[in-house]
């Protein structure tokens, strides 16, 4: 083999080198190498609507048009979109046809690029599209929360309070997120009425709660890695509900100094007596986050998670029997607290877009008017146990679901006071955060370095003129 | 060496006239046509185009979802160069660009070693009792594909059912319950590199084996009989006789760790604690279908392919002037 070496002249074995080379880098240029010279033509996007408008066709949907609905199919399917098909077909003919896809943003960048987007998207999952990266290239949703439902109410007076907050983008309704997400604490009812715990309302009262689950074997918390920023949703929810608005404001327009506001550190150093005192399962840094969430909810080894209503469709085959998992809002950091204890973070997921581009734009928002209509909303809480934005679609026995049960609850109680933030999602602030927590509750880090942490981060995306900026009012 | 090198000078001088005659017979143009023309048209549109695309594209800011893109020069160099971040990644890289290949190679280079010449020192020489079956289970790793290896390791590093905290506790290290490899910033990094050398050992394994059963089995035997022991006869015989298949070795697996994606990305999707696993391809994928800034993920892609260029410039470099020196050795 040596000989071979000696003989070769040096133009062969720079080929090979530039062979060898090219292989390897091949990949990863490649990778970030995807065809942008597709076709940019924009025909579709102001074509007239191609049916006759009428009251019971506010968007002019064309007879017999088929509706291109590429739906993310996650934790709740995508059968809930084509239960609309029955619904469209009998109004306009035509279908909706519905493509499942968990590759969002992968599969979608070539159409949008190529100027042929679907007619309804749901942009959800791991690998959701930033909103901001394709805000430019949506259809207003304004006019279809203004449209009347099937009932004939309109649509925007059929919603719980506040569920539109988060759709606007720049000024201009860009998504409509559908499925109902309440965000606070979660325990098992059963376990708690035996041992004679109360939930907690204050984070004073949690570390109480604590030391006495310690005394019984047990932790207060547990966190998976890829889901340590729970806990920092539950600390913006509770420092919401401590200093009011104002802290919601501070922390939604990235301001200087706005991690360290006196209600944001009352709730960070109670969570950093609770890493501090034990009351942290150890090791969730190096955790899959299911699995610590069956420490919770299946071995039962921490006796609270912070979530969103999601959790119990998530963890339903992971439960233990006669669970009764039930949902308290997230605790204030004291009694003194601006917001009531009732005070809920309340939003909305599954964010659904109708590209302006789309050849059937109107079929698009029809099939989000069926959707948002009694009938489709009602299924959807039956089959998913979960609550869709639509009011009073869920009957008082929750379909026999205590989670479901809670969130009603939760709501009704928190009537007006409900709140909701989402900057984080906005910046894709997610996966530089993630690391900061899991350092933080693995004990590496105190608070005043998460804290400094935390407003590295967001002075990074403030101080960043290339990002757009959401104000938040 | 004069003669092998003299004798395509003589041919070329013959050659003129052959060629001239049959330059445009069918079976040459067919045969340039299907050897030459279609493979590098190929090679064109697959490899050169998309690198010059995405050369083009990491002058833009475009965000990957609009037909057009708006120049902006070297605005995404400068952006990198001063981002923490993706440094920290540059930095991750290059750790396991160095320790990858080396491990490896040291691992599999003293395994090849075993299984041909480390047996018994009477007789003939030949590898430990049962050299073939070792061969073979050493090759099974490399048979799982690398997102299963991935996914199993995940579950053997586990805090707390994880096989590895529950062998090390019941022998009596209690500190591993509970223990986070891949959630501590001072063990992820190491636990990552464990699981890329267990995969890569067994195929280097059965290469080098390969390149040592080239070498004539006489000079084994007479490094034997001048009494060399086993790990000079490794270090001495079997190393120098096979830099080719070694220097290819450390390329290849050079190449995969600049890499790297599937392993980092399965066992530690965020980039692990304190971004200590985090690698350049992570954070390409991130930033072009997770942030949508495409223009800043393709310039993040060129650095990419000018550090693995370098990284081959140096290997090659490097064996060159070792086989200089050894030319000189031979030579005095």
């Amino acid at each position: 083999m040596s000989r071979e070496t000696e003989i070769v002249p040096t133009a062969v074995a720079r080929r090979r080198f530039l062979r060898l080379a090219t292989f390897g880098v091949a990949l990863p240029v490649g990778l970030s190498a995807c065809a942008a010279g597709g076709s940019s033509s924009g025909d579709a996007s102001s074509a007239p609507p191609a049916g006759e408008v009428s009251e019971d066709n506010p968007f002019g949907v064309a007879k017999d048009s088929t509706v291109d609905a590429v739906i993310f199919d996650g934790g709740y399917g995508t059968d809930y979109v084509t239960f609309a098909s029955a619904a469209y077909t009998a109004a306009h003919g035509g279908e909706v046809k519905v493509t499942p896809s968990t590759q969002i943003s992968q599969q979608m960048q070539p159409r949008f690029v190529g100027g042929n987007p679907p007619d309804l998207l749901d942009n959800s999952g791991a690998n959701l599209i930033g909103l901001a990266t394709i805000a430019a290239q949506l259809t207003d949703l304004t006019s279809l929360v203004d449209a009347k439902n099937l009932e004939g109410t309109v649509i925007k007076d059929s919603l719980y309070p506040g569920m539109l907050a988060d759709d606007m983008y720049d000024g201009k309704m860009v998504q409509l997120n559908y499925v109902l997400t309440v965000y606070g604490l979660w325990y098992s009812k059963t376990l708690f009425d035996a041992n004679g715990w109360t939930p907690p309302t204050t984070w004073a009262e949690a570390l109480a709660l604590g030391e006495k689950v310690k005394a019984a074997g047990k932790y207060l918390f547990c966190w998976g890695k890829e889901a340590a920023t729970y806990y920092l949703t539950l600390a913006i929810d509770s420092a919401i509900k401590e200093g009011g608005d104002d802290v919601r404001k501070a922390l939604g327009n990235l301001e200087a100094d706005c991690w360290s506001l006196p209600a944001v550190q009352a709730v960070l150093t109670a969570m950093g007596t609770a890493v501090s005192s034990g009351y942290f399962r150890p090791g969730g840094a190096g955790t899959q986050f299911t699995a610590a969430q069956a420490q919770w909810s299946q071995a039962q080894e921490a006796v609270l998670y912070p979530s969103g209503s999601w959790i119990e469709n998530e963890m339903k085959d992971q439960t233990a029997a006669d669970f009764q998992m039930t949902g308290i809002p997230a605790p204030a950091a004291t009694a003194s607290a601006s917001k009531p204890a009732e005070a809920l973070h309340a939003s909305a997921g599954e964010p659904f877009v109708v590209p302006s581009k789309a050849k059937n734009a109107a079929g698009g928002l029809e099939t989000l008017r069926i959707m948002l209509s009694k009938e489709a909303a009602t299924n959807f809480a039956k089959t998913k146990l979960s609550s869709t934005i639509v009011k009073d679609t869920v009957p008082s026995d929750a379909f026999g679901s205590t989670a479901l049960a809670s969130q009603v609850a939760m709501l009704d109680k928190a009537g007006e006071d409900s709140f909701t933030h989402n900057f984080v999602d906005i910046y894709g602030l997610n996966t530089d955060m993630l690391v900061v927590w899991n350092s933080f509750l693995s004990g590496e880090l105190d608070v005043a370095g998460l804290t400094s942490g935390m407003q590295d981060i967001t002075d990074k995306v403030r101080e960043d003129d290339s990002v757009v900026k959401v104000s938040v009012s | 060496m004069t003669i092998i090198g003299a004798a395509p000078a003589t041919g070329r001088r013959k050659t003129p006239p052959v060629r001239g005659r049959r330059r445009w017979t069918f079976d040459r143009i067919s045969l340039f046509v299907v050897f030459l023309v279609l493979p590098f048209l190929g090679y064109l549109t697959l490899v050169i185009y998309p690198f010059l695309q995405a050369a083009y594209y990491s002058l833009t800011s475009w965000s990957g979802f609009t037909a057009t893109q708006d120049f902006i020069g070297l605005d995404n160099y400068t952006r990198l160069l001063g981002d923490a971040t993706f440094l920290k990644a540059v930095g991750n890289s290059l750790t396991l660009l160095v320790v990858v290949p080396l491990l490896t190679l040291v691992l599999s280079f003293a395994l090849a070693c075993l299984v041909t010449f480390g047996g018994s020192s009477t007789g003939g020489v030949r590898g430990l009792r049962g050299s073939s079956f070792y061969r073979v289970v050493s090759f099974f790793p490399y048979i799982v594909p690398a997102i299963a290896t991935g996914i199993i390791f995940a579950a053997v590093y586990d805090p707390s059912a994880g096989l590895l905290n529950g062998i090390l506790t019941s022998l009596g290290f209690g500190s591993a319950e509970d223990y986070p490899w891949l959630g501590d910033a001072s063990t992820a990094m190491a636990a990552t590199v464990a699981v890329i050398v267990w995969t890569f050992v067994g195929f280097y394994t059965v290469l080098f084996v390969a390149a040592i059963k080239g070498i004539p089995a006489e000079l084994f035997e007479a490094a034997r009989l001048d009494g060399a022991g086993r790990f000079r006869t490794a270090v001495s015989i079997a190393a120098p006789s096979m830099t080719g298949a070694l220097r290819s070795a450390y390329i290849y697996l050079g190449i995969f760790a600049l890499d790297a994606f599937v392993f980092v990305s399965v066992l530690n999707p965020g980039g692990g604690p304190q971004n200590s696993t985090l690698v350049i391809t992570q954070q390409i994928y991130s930033t072009a279908f997770r942030q949508g800034r495409f223009g800043l993920a393709c310039a993040m892609g060129v650095l990419l392919a000018v550090i693995t260029f370098v990284f081959v410039g140096i290997v090659f470099a490097v064996g060159k002037l070792l086989g200089r020196e050894k030319k000189a050795e031979v030579l005095r």
